[in-house]
């Protein structure tokens, strides 16, 4: 069994998630869990490190659409980096590039949550 | 002479403009090059590239000059030509095209040939100079044009394997996701699980922004998972829908008469598809779809996908519930089993011997443990104890009850100087037990001196034992009071004492006796009994017991037995 991980780690007003291993159906409760308790803590500045995410299957994206509403409502966003090519035909074939910002490197996402909306 | 040394110091752009383009796979970079080319040869200001896509449909690939708005606009071109030509206006057939022409101020078309094949048009604007295309302008138009139809025929065709390769991927990403959901379906999940887990789907796979999960329970579908306004609304829709085989658009749902009044309040409430979640041919369940989050329509694809993900889905729901109930029958079944056991247990495995007195008992089962019970204790040397009870209810609780009044009754009766007292005391400790009278039990005791023949009763509401005596009379033991672990005891029991000389029978039972029941509800009755007990005077405590039995079979035939049975019979030797 390849296990899923999910490490959080707070700077400042950004909150970085790092994946590790499997996202999938049996592992998408976990993410879940996870987003709840940002969005309880009123963390909505959330990005998500995907370096050492080996495989994403559509309900891990689900979980992403079920809180990405949620989390822009109070004028945050998820935002996501690192992303193995693997990991990111994923997204691609499923559209999800226009609805997320998509950073190579988790410092250019983090930076983003600092500059003025537009 | 001049026009010839001309042309060959154009062919050298001829031959490098052929190069760059037929270096590159990329379409865009092919059908900018080709327009710059041209507008810039011919100084023209404004032009475009159509690309044939359906039959007679084009589509604008490329603009310049133009408004970016016209790109990726759809052109229906009736008869388009082969050779390059002049736009011309009121053009029979072709109006509409020659319109467009004419209104984004386009003069010249010119056919895109590749082996032969009409593969797209371009169009070009006037001279920035005014003057018209020379025939010899034509030439290198055309001819420069026919350069590029290879080339841009070659791109299209990389373009349509890359798209079979993505759509390619797209199939085996929702293959993928069917056995990912499948794997976890698999692993026996409640509901609430499952229907999140097609939430993901859902929002994952497909991209659906707003949509409803509904679930059927006993006869009807509930809604157990929305996203979408006023989805409360549903419940009467969507018994409708129930007869629906397939997934389908609510547009197309429109179109059917059966439905069509279901179908508006669909639209209405924003729903764009139904998706129905089949098990055995039975709707078990319904996703509804909304928008979608990158706008556009439900593919075939999407609604045959989410066909299969609903019918693991409901399969999965069903199994658990079918699991669950397995496991209720199976618990039941185990403390049926406990309850037997105890009842078994409280039952004395062997009457004892009592001298000058003949004793038999009898006690059947009936499918649900009752709470009947029997006891014969010998108290001491030539004394016994003889008891008779009915516990209320059914199960577990009962026999638990039932092990109560036995312990009280072994407890306090080897010590007890009168029956009434002591009844009493049973009736405290049960009435303890029962909190307040949910429970009651039937009871009738007495203690036999077996060298006086006297026996001393008390009666607590049990149905009263027939004393035969053995000229055929019949008296009943009624002398008590209430029934145990209703009220603590306010009011003395009564008890009172008979003497059995030979031949005198006591018969104490249950009314799963006088209660049992025929075919057509009716009951065997205390009358039937006394009846049965007036011609048994010489028969043993066991042959009375046997003929009371045969008599019960005579009349319930092979109706199932609903209450326990149970008799003791004691005749004076």
């Amino acid at each position: 069994m390849i296990d899923f991980k999910i490490h959080q780690r707070d700077s400042e007003d950004v909150s970085v998630i790092e994946l590790k291993g499997y996202l999938d159906a049996h592992t998408a409760p976990d993410l879940e869990t996870a987003f709840q308790k940002l969005i309880t803590e009123n963390k909505f500045n959330i990005v998500v490190n995907c370096r050492d995410l080996s495989y994403i299957s559509s309900a891990g994206l689900g979980v992403f659409m079920a809180y990405v509403e949620d989390i822009r409502k109070n004028k945050g966003d998820i935002k996501l980096t690192n992303m193995t090519p693997k990991v990111y035909n994923v997204f691609d074939l499923l559209g999800f590039p226009i609805l997320y910002e998509i950073y190579k490197d988790e410092q250019e996402a983090v930076v983003r949550f600092h500059e003025p909306k537009k | 002479m001049s026009t010839d040394r001309k042309h060959s110091s154009d062919l050298l752009p001829l031959f490098e403009f052929s190069n760059i383009i037929n270096s590159s796979l990329e379409l865009d970079f092919i059908l900018s090059t080709v327009l710059r080319t041209l507008m810039g040869k011919m100084l023209v200001t404004r032009g475009m590239i159509l690309l044939k896509r359906e039959g007679k449909l084009f589509q604008i690939i490329a603009a310049k000059g133009l408004s970016d708005s016209v790109i990726r606009q759809n052109i229906l071109i009736e008869h388009p030509s082969r050779s390059i030509q002049q736009t011309k206006k009121n053009v029979r057939g072709n109006q509409d095209w020659m319109d467009f022409l004419v209104l984004h101020q386009q003069s010249l078309i010119i056919p895109i040939l590749s082996q032969n094949r009409i593969v797209g048009t371009i169009t070009l604007g006037e001279r920035l100079t005014k003057s018209p295309f020379s025939a010899l302008d034509k030439k290198i138009i055309q001819s420069l044009v026919n350069l590029s139809g290879s080339a841009i025929e070659k791109a299209l065709i990389i373009d349509q394997v890359k798209e079979v390769n993505r759509n390619l991927d797209r199939k085996i990403q929702e293959l993928n996701t069917l056995f990912d959901l499948s794997k976890e379906f698999n692993i026996g999940l409640d509901e609430k699980k499952v229907v999140r887990l097609v939430t993901f789907a859902l929002l994952g796979q497909i991209g659906v922004k707003s949509y409803a999960i509904c679930i059927r329970n006993e006869d009807e579908l509930n809604v157990t998972a929305s996203k979408l306004e006023g989805s409360a609304a549903l419940k009467n829709i969507l018994p409708d829908l129930c007869d629906l085989s397939k997934s389908v658009k609510t547009q197309d749902l429109l179109k059917l008469k059966a439905y069509r009044v279901a179908a508006a309040e669909l639209i209405k409430m924003g729903i764009t598809a139904v998706v129905p979640m089949h098990i055995q041919q039975k709707t078990n369940g319904m996703i509804l779809l909304g928008e979608r989050l990158r706008g556009g329509v439900y593919s075939q694809a999407d609604l045959e996908f989410l066909y299969s993900v609903g019918n693991l889905a409901i399969i999965s729901i069903e199994n658990a519930r079918l699991f669950k109930t397995a496991i209720e029958k199976q618990r039941m079944e185990d403390e049926l089993q406990i309850a037997q056991e105890i009842q078994q247990g409280l039952l004395p495995e062997k009457l004892p011997a009592i001298p000058q007195f003949d004793i038999a008992a009898l006690t059947i089962s009936s499918k649900e443990v009752g709470g009947d019970y029997y006891d014969v204790i010998t108290r001491k040397r030539d004394e016994y104890i003889l008891a008779i009870g009915d516990v209320s209810g059914k199960g577990t609780p009962a026999a638990l009850l039932m092990a109560n009044v036995q312990a009280a009754l072994r407890a306090l009766a080897p010590l007890c100087t009168s029956v009434a007292e002591t009844t009493g005391q049973i009736n405290d400790l049960t009435c303890a037990n029962t909190r307040g009278g949910s429970r009651f039990i039937t009871f009738f005791w007495g203690i036999l001196d077996a060298q006086s023949h006297r026996f001393l009763y008390t009666n607590a509401g049990h149905n009263p034992p027939f004393l035969l005596r053995k000229n055929g009379t019949m008296e009943k033991l009624e002398d008590g009071g209430m029934i145990l672990g209703i009220f603590k005891t306010a009011e003395p029991y009564a008890e009172s004492s008979v003497t059995l000389t030979s031949g005198d029978v006591l018969v104490m039972y249950t009314d799963g006796v006088s209660e049992a029941m025929n075919k057509d509800n009716e009951q065997f009755t205390e009358e039937r009994l006394e009846n049965i007990l007036k011609k048994s005077t010489t028969l043993s405590a066991k042959e009375i017991i046997h003929q009371i039995q045969k008599e019960l079979d005579l009349h319930t035939q092979a109706t199932p037995q609903s209450d326990d049975i149970t008799m003791l019979v004691l005749k004076a030797l």
